[in-house]
């Protein structure tokens, strides 16, 4: 029997994988189109400070790439982003003939990836559960900062370290300094950009497709002949490469890393981020990092505990009621909308 | 014919307790045979030794000639062998579509043929209508099928079925025993099923292995067993109280 | 030979004051099952009530106990608004009570303010061994966690009580069979462990600067003491944990800094943690 399945189901295949992603590409072409054009119209120090705040944001779609659409709660992602920006600020006195913020920020992406997959797979091939994994990466995120306060000959200890910012090198085409705020802004938003564009495509993509799978159910995946381990030790890679790099570029654009940016209370600030823009949601969690990010710094200013105590609270309220964060209670509301309207 | 699965000597003791003693059980490639005894008989377990999900005290596994015994469960799935399990283990908030779509994605099918595979699967299993359904809204016995799918679209070619029809209409079971035999005979998989309902094997027409304390206690057709007298007793020594 | 001595005093008394902080966490992971990551929390404000206590004129012991008696009801309050609607979801029972720890967290900031805190130590001096000298109230607070450890799992193995309690967490269904409130049983255990970390916290407040985080640096490591002594096993897993925890940076600590050492002993734990999920009591 044969069965011509365009025909009969012309929508099967390329609508069924969308969960809450298709549906968020309209919203992303938007935001990234606003992000693009803000230099044009505002200037100083929100120009300046923004691009750090899109950093923060790649570091928490890295941590909803795991928590949302592996399963898997990361609690050590600023860990990654912290060694990225000492990666950077050690590469940058390396003198190896090519730019090196290049060499730094390759180095990040090793740096990173080989971590994660090295306690990845530790952790993983011994099925170690969910709950245990957010420990190990908490205590890793301490382990960072611990490092990072005992080296002090390299790292500059509890006074931090300063770094420079990069140039981008053409080659022969000349350079490109990134001193200056508008450049270095429009040398990260596209980074930024990019990165939501490529996991956006990885989690539809076969790789996201095994991943969802591993998500909702171990034991089939595992009897379907799938490695579950290798999976979540490379989606965990590609997590910390992508956090690591995010704080290359953030230590080269901020001048300065400190141990503190690996520590427990960042970390988990992100956790905070990603569970209010939403989980299952990469922009969700881009935009979460973004906008309370944000918002921390500016509230922090006019009445900072009162300002982390609603935070908390809105932490919990989003635990509570909402798990899909604002992403998630976003995606619902035509679907809310059309049932109120059913008579 | 050509064997397909050989153990033996399968022993499976759980401190002490003997689950499984010295099983020495062949399956010719492209038939069904169905594995029954009363509970407590160890027929999960002799299932859960050859799919990898327990390993033997004792004895070997052979599949296809080859000595299966230190494979792991995946390991085991690629060279063929996949297992149902005795409650429905399906992807409970993905579609039948994206249900069919992950054990497709585990084969060497490619991707432009992929949903051409997928639908072929749904057909046989009569889920195409529902393709767009998160399975957790399907029936019972919707869900024990998929699962079935799931075994076909990843390719197995040794299928080990526990209790496929429970939970069952007696319309469904009828159409299962079908299935089964349409699975063996159009498509060349062996099927190793375990079921509790006379009913299915007697319509499946296929060759019965009974279990008892562990151990086989019988082999032949279903009208050999049925009217053994030592299974009679097996069974109605269970069923007396 | 001399610091083979220190080493070994060094190395219990660290051993008995984690063992102690790690008590609390120990309860309630090992019989409710919640992963309570609000337990620095509880350590803080227990830290933090003893101050207030002390300040306001309260001798140092009433203080502590006042303490552990508040800590103990915030944990019941935490408990009972929202914990207990959690129990079948562990993972978002580790979120909330890290969102509770962020809450309290703040509270304190703002109720305490940010500045360090000194709690007087009620025992000065020290007994002098000749060779080494042990501070005479880290040496009493040893003395103290051994106590509590020790009665507590009293309490637990060998009391009908605490037998009927372990049993109704162990076999829900044989116990709302028997019509007992389980419910009651989690919350009671819940705010024990609650109890005792405030305890803790109190007992700690004069070997230590009181800052609002001073309950993270024992936070992970209590994780780690439960995990590597065996989850539910309160008397020898606590004690083996924080042996293996405490015990072994103080070793570390001699050959490099004390922070590196840390991070040393983070490493090991987490290589126990993999090989080992069940603790080393467990998997002999």
């Amino acid at each position: 029997m044969t069965v011509d399945a365009d025909k009969r189901f012309p929508a099967a295949g390329r609508i069924t994988w969308r969960d809450i992603g298709a549906s968020e590409t309209g919203v992303a072409v938007v935001v990234l189109a606003i992000f693009a054009l803000l230099p044009m119209v505002v200037s100083g120090y929100p120009i300046y400070i923004l691009p750090q705040y899109m950093l923060f944001g790649m570091m928490a779609m890295s941590l909803g790439l795991m928590w949302g659409f592996v399963g898997i709660l990361s609690f050590g992602q600023a860990g990654f982003f912290a060694l990225g920006a000492y990666t950077m600020g050690l590469a940058m006195h390396t003198n190896w003939g090519i730019n090196p913020a290049y060499v730094g920020l390759l180095l990040s992406l090793v740096v990173g990836g080989t971590l994660a997959a090295v306690v990845g797979y530790f952790l993983f091939s011994a099925g170690v559960r969910a709950t245990y994994f957010v420990l190990v990466t908490l205590a890793l995120s301490i382990m960072v900062e611990q490092v990072a306060v005992s080296q002090s000959e390299i790292t500059g200890g509890w006074n931090g370290m300063f770094i420079d910012r990069m140039s981008l090198t053409f080659g022969p085409l000349g350079d490109v300094p990134l001193f200056d705020d508008a450049p270095a802004y429009y040398a990260v938003l596209p980074v930024v950009a990019l990165s939501y564009v490529l996991l956006r495509w990885l989690v539809s993509a076969r790789f996201g497709k095994i991943l969802a799978g591993i998500r909702e159910n171990e034991d089939r995946m595992t009897a379907l002949g799938y490695n579950i381990s290798v999976h979540k030790t490379r989606a965990f890679a590609l997590s910390g490469a992508i956090a690591c790099f995010a704080g290359a570029l953030y230590g080269t654009h901020a001048n300065f890393v400190a141990p503190s940016l690996g520590g427990v209370l960042f970390s988990t600030e992100v956790v905070v981020w990603v569970a209010i823009g939403g989980r299952h949601s990469l922009l969700g969690a881009l935009l979460g990092g973004i906008l309370v990010a944000s918002l921390s710094n500016y509230l922090s200013t006019v009445t900072p505990e009162y300002w982390q105590l609603v935070l908390g609270l809105i932490f919990i309220a989003v635990i509570v009621f909402f798990k899909g964060g604002v992403a998630g209670a976003v995606a619902q509301l035509p679907r809310l909308w059309r049932t109120g309207r059913q008579p | 014919m050509t064997e397909l699965l050989r153990t033996e000597g399968l022993a499976k003791r759980f401190a002490g307790l003997v689950a499984n003693e010295d099983i020495d059980f062949r399956l010719e490639a492209g038939t069904i045979r169905c594995v029954i005894g009363p509970n407590g008989a160890g027929k999960t377990t002799f299932i859960s030794m050859i799919s990898g999900h327990l390993s033997p005290t004792e004895g070997r596994i052979f599949y296809k000639g080859r000595d299966v015994t230190p494979l792991s469960v995946v390991k085991r799935a690629r060279v063929g062998i996949a297992r149902k399990f005795q409650t429905p283990t399906v992807f409970d908030n993905l579609t039948a579509y994206q249900n069919v779509e992950l054990a497709v994605l585990g084969t060497s099918c490619p991707s432009h043929k992929r949903r051409q595979r997928i639908f072929e699967v749904l057909d046989l299993i009569r889920l195409s209508e529902l393709w767009d359904m998160p399975v957790q809204f399907l029936s019972h016995g919707q869900r024990q099928w998929l699962e079935v799918g799931l075994l076909i679209g990843v390719e197995a070619e040794l299928l080990l079925l526990d209790e496929p029809t429970a939970g069952m209409t007696a319309e469904e079971t009828g159409s299962t025993a079908k299935l089964v035999q349409r699975l063996a005979r159009d498509y060349r998989l062996s099927v190793i099923i375990i079921e509790h309902d006379i009913n299915f094997i007697r319509d499946l027409r296929a060759p019965v292995t009974v279990l008892h304390l562990g151990r086989v206690l019988r082999e032949g057709s279903f009208d050999e067993v049925a009217a053994d007298e030592q299974v009679r007793e097996v069974y109605l020594g269970q069923d007396a109280g | 030979m001399e610091t083979a001595v220190s080493v070994v005093v060094d190395a219990t008394l660290i051993t008995l004051i984690l063992a102690l902080a790690a008590f609390g966490l120990a309860i309630i992971y090992g019989l409710v099952g919640v992963i309570n990551m609000g337990h620095g929390a509880f350590l803080t404000l227990g830290a933090y009530l003893t101050w207030a206590a002390t300040t306001a004129g309260v001798p140092f012991v009433p203080a502590v106990l006042l303490a552990a008696l508040g800590v103990g009801l915030v944990g019941l309050a935490l408990e009972h608004l929202i914990i207990r609607h959690f129990y079948d979801r562990p993972f978002d029972t580790l979120l909330l009570t890290w969102a509770f720890f962020l809450v309290m967290t703040e509270i304190i900031k703002i109720v305490f303010g940010t500045d360090f805190r000194n709690v007087a130590s009620p025992l000065a001096g020290a007994i002098d061994l000749g060779t080494v000298k042990i501070p005479i109230y880290r040496a009493t607070i040893a003395l103290v966690s051994l106590a509590l450890i020790g009665g507590t799992a009293f309490v637990f193995y060998r009391t009908t009580l605490g037998i009927k309690i372990r049993a109704l967490i162990q076999n829900r269904e044989v116990a709302s069979l028997l019509g007992l409130d389980i419910a009651l049983m989690y919350k009671l255990v819940f705010g024990v462990g609650a109890c005792a970390a405030g305890l803790a916290g109190g007992l700690i407040s004069p070997m230590l600067s009181v800052d609002p985080y001073i309950g993270n640096v024992f936070l992970v490591r209590s994780f780690f003491v439960v995990i590597v002594g065996g989850v539910g096993q309160l008397l020898g897993g606590t004690l083996i944990g924080s042996f293996f925890i405490g015990g072994s940076e103080t070793l570390f600590a001699l050959f490099s800094k004390q922070v590196f050492a840390q991070t040393v002993v983070f490493l090991l734990a987490i290589i126990v943690l993999r090989f080992r999920p069940a603790g080393l009591l467990r998997a002999r």
